[in-house]
């Protein structure tokens, strides 16, 4: 049987995981092609209009799947870490799927609750729904685990390689900055520019308490909270339009990158985003910070 | 001189919110609906992406500040929506404008919330306050449900509305417990007066929705109003005492119809989660009218409102299955009162147009 993978949202929240765990328990997991222009125009005409562009790319991407596959799945999502939440627009998402881009096609939805359930015995269940024998299922549950593991493994590693001072610290949610035609652009420009680029990773472990309950923006709270100067020369901050958490959560870390003395950029990136638009902003903040050294060690030039 | 406190806008409700702070000796300041000066106040000081009621309230308690009050009082709850981080985010931003108001949560914030704490109302008096509010609450319902049955059949334009205004000053006024009781007799009394026009038969259309914008006249263009004067018998789904009932399963108002059991239960062929807010509502909402055979369904929602908008491909699923129309309003500070008119207008007549098929 051949279940769709679209590339977005859980896909990322989860990396690694979903193709590991399809192929162990015997299905073939087709994914979904890179984000790009064309999954944005295959979306724009039926996806929601007020939705936000990750929102938009994911149901461009189950669009693409349409005729590849006997199912697709799309879980519900609704904590990832104990007693924290995640986008209340996960809740619907396997419904509003069904409701009109699927309507067409088998939906396999899953109902993930890390507050109540851990994730390893809520995948173990689904497998066991899906058909796999109680060896196979906890078996393959194991590797899927692991090969998420290994993949934030692999992003903290990479973070570590960087250099210690003159960071730039990138932000945002894990489909966004894994997504290539949202962060895409960003990174390749960034690199372009020689700065030592810095992507949030969001590896599954236990939440100190903080006010804020969405466990993405909780983790990237913490990660501001213990930001140094001394390190990093900058935080961008990548949102989509009408990221309806975004738009509350910008000015708290604003205001925290303020206290600390780093600077802060958002780059918003909707759908017609043109390439000069992105390039320049990010030239001209890496530019300035350059310049804002350059007075610090010589205030006379 | 007492303090003075700024009640949150709960439409028509405020009434009855205001009513209890006066009875614990705190005086009010609110308004039924947001004013003009506060829209602008809060579409000036709010992060640009926030939704609509968001900077309705911050803006209504800029204006607040602006009376003299030293506190406000707002709404909040602990869902999934952002409301969840409103009161923080307007602290902070009242707090860069140098602005002195002290904003409270109110409800769902333990079972004494720090507002009461910081008040210390005597408990006597507090009980009073708290079931004259209710009575109060319970009557404005009466009053609603009487105002959207009676506006499209009136015979004379516009005198439902003047009656509600007339019959909500007199509810303001009065602050005892056993006359509030009477007024209701009253009320119900004054609206059977009114002349109606026996030969009109009025659509029946069901509002359905984000709060603020089902109860602010200012912030949805009046759009009850607008349907009632084109023949249109609303059903607006938000009803302060029937609420009550969904929340805490206090029996006001006397039907059971909505509690959340059920309306889980209506919803669950189309939306097995709450997802948050009152989409679940909504959903469940539409499904029964269309099965009571309304005519149309409008679904009113801020822009960019997180629940609202994701269960909009759930309406749409819904309005293609079960044959009832259901328009899409989305409201932000660029709506204007002419386009939501407008817009209206074309519905109800695609409506009437689709009953008239019908009965051919």
């Amino acid at each position: 049987m051949k279940i769709g993978i679209p590339r977005g949202f859980y896909f990322y929240l989860y990396p690694g995981l979903w193709e590991v765990f399809f192929r162990e328990i015997g299905m073939q997991a087709v994914l979904s092609g890179s984000s790009s222009r064309e999954i944005v125009e295959l979306a724009a005409p039926v996806s929601e209009t007020e939705h936000c562009l990750a929102h938009k790319l994911f149901d461009g991407h189950l669009l693409s799947l349409r005729g590849k596959v006997d199912a697709v799945f799309i879980p519900r999502i609704l904590s990832m870490t104990k007693r924290h939440i995640c986008c209340a627009k996960f809740g619907a998402l396997p419904d509003a799927s069904r409701s009109i881009l699927a309507a067409r096609m088998p939906v396999i939805d899953l109902e993930i609750n890390e507050t109540k359930q851990p994730l390893r015995k809520t995948l173990i269940r689904f497998a066991r729904k899906l058909g796999a024998g109680r060896r196979r299922a906890s078996d393959a549950v194991s590797s899927a685990i692991a090969a998420m593991e290994k993949t934030w493994d692999d992003r903290r590693r990479a973070n570590e390689n960087l250099p210690p001072r003159e960071r730039f610290l990138l932000l945002g949610h894990p489909y966004t900055l894994g997504d290539a035609f949202i962060c895409g652009p960003i990174r390749r420009k960034l690199t372009a520019l020689g700065v030592p680029l810095e992507s949030m990773t969001f590896e599954p472990r236990r939440l100190a308490p903080s006010p804020i309950r969405w466990c993405t923006f909780n983790k990237m709270y913490h990660k501001l909270e213990s930001l140094d100067a001394d390190r990093y020369a900058g935080v961008i901050q990548v949102s989509t339009f009408n990221c309806g958490a975004d738009s509350v959560m910008i000015d708290g870390f604003r205001r925290m990158c303020r206290e600390r003395n780093i600077p802060y950029l958002v780059m918003m990136v909707d759908a017609h985003s043109g390439m000069a638009g992105i390039e320049t902003r990010l030239e001209a903040f890496a530019d300035s910070l350059r310049w804002k050294n350059e007075t610090a060690e010589n205030p006379h030039a | 001189m007492p303090e003075k406190l700024a009640i949150p806008n709960l439409g028509n409700y405020t009434i009855a919110l205001d009513s209890a702070v006066r009875a614990v000796g705190i005086e009010p300041w609110s308004s039924t609906s947001t004013s003009a000066e506060a829209m602008r106040l809060g579409i000036a000081a709010a992060p640009e992406s926030m939704c609509l009621p968001f900077k309705a309230h911050l803006g209504h308690f800029i204006e607040a500040d602006n009376a003299g009050c030293a506190h406000a009082l707002m709404v909040n709850s602990m869902g999934t929506c952002r409301l969840t981080y409103y009161r923080r985010l307007i602290e902070n931003i009242l707090k860069d404008m140098n602005r002195t108001i002290r904003v409270w949560g109110l409800g769902f914030d333990g079972l004494k919330p720090p507002v009461i704490r910081y008040f210390d109302p005597a408990p006597l008096p507090f009980i009073k306050a708290v079931l004259l509010a209710l009575e109060k609450i319970r009557i404005i319902d009466v009053l609603e449900i009487s105002a959207w049955k009676t506006r499209p059949r009136e015979s004379r334009r516009g005198e439902t509305s003047a009656l509600m205004r007339g019959c909500l000053e007199t509810l303001a006024k009065t602050n005892i417990r056993r006359d509030v009781k009477k007024l209701k007799q009253e009320f119900v009394r004054v609206f059977a007066g009114v002349p109606l026009d026996p030969k009109r038969i009025p659509l029946r259309i069901g509002l359905v929705g984000e709060v603020s914008v089902l109860r602010d006249k200012s912030l949805n263009q009046n759009t009850e109003e607008i349907l009632g004067g084109l023949g249109a018998e609303v059903r607006n789904f938000f009803l302060l005492g029937a609420e009550l009932v969904n929340i805490f399963g206090i029996p006001l108002g006397g039907s059971r119809a909505h509690t959340r059991k059920r309306l889980v239960k209506i919803a669950r062929p189309y939306l097995n989660n709450p997802v948050g807010g009152h989409a679940l509502d909504s959903v469940a909402h539409t499904l029964r009218c269309a099965e009571e055979g309304y005519d149309g369904m409008v679904h009113l929602c801020p822009a960019g409102c997180m629940p609202e908008v994701s269960i909009r491909p759930i309406l749409a699923a819904i309005s293609r299955d079960k044959d009832i129309p259901v328009l899409e309003l989305s409201f932000d500070e660029h709506t204007s009162p002419v386009g939501v008119a407008t817009r209206l207008e074309a519905f109800t007549d695609i409506l009437k147009e689709r009953r008239q098929k019908r009965m051919v």
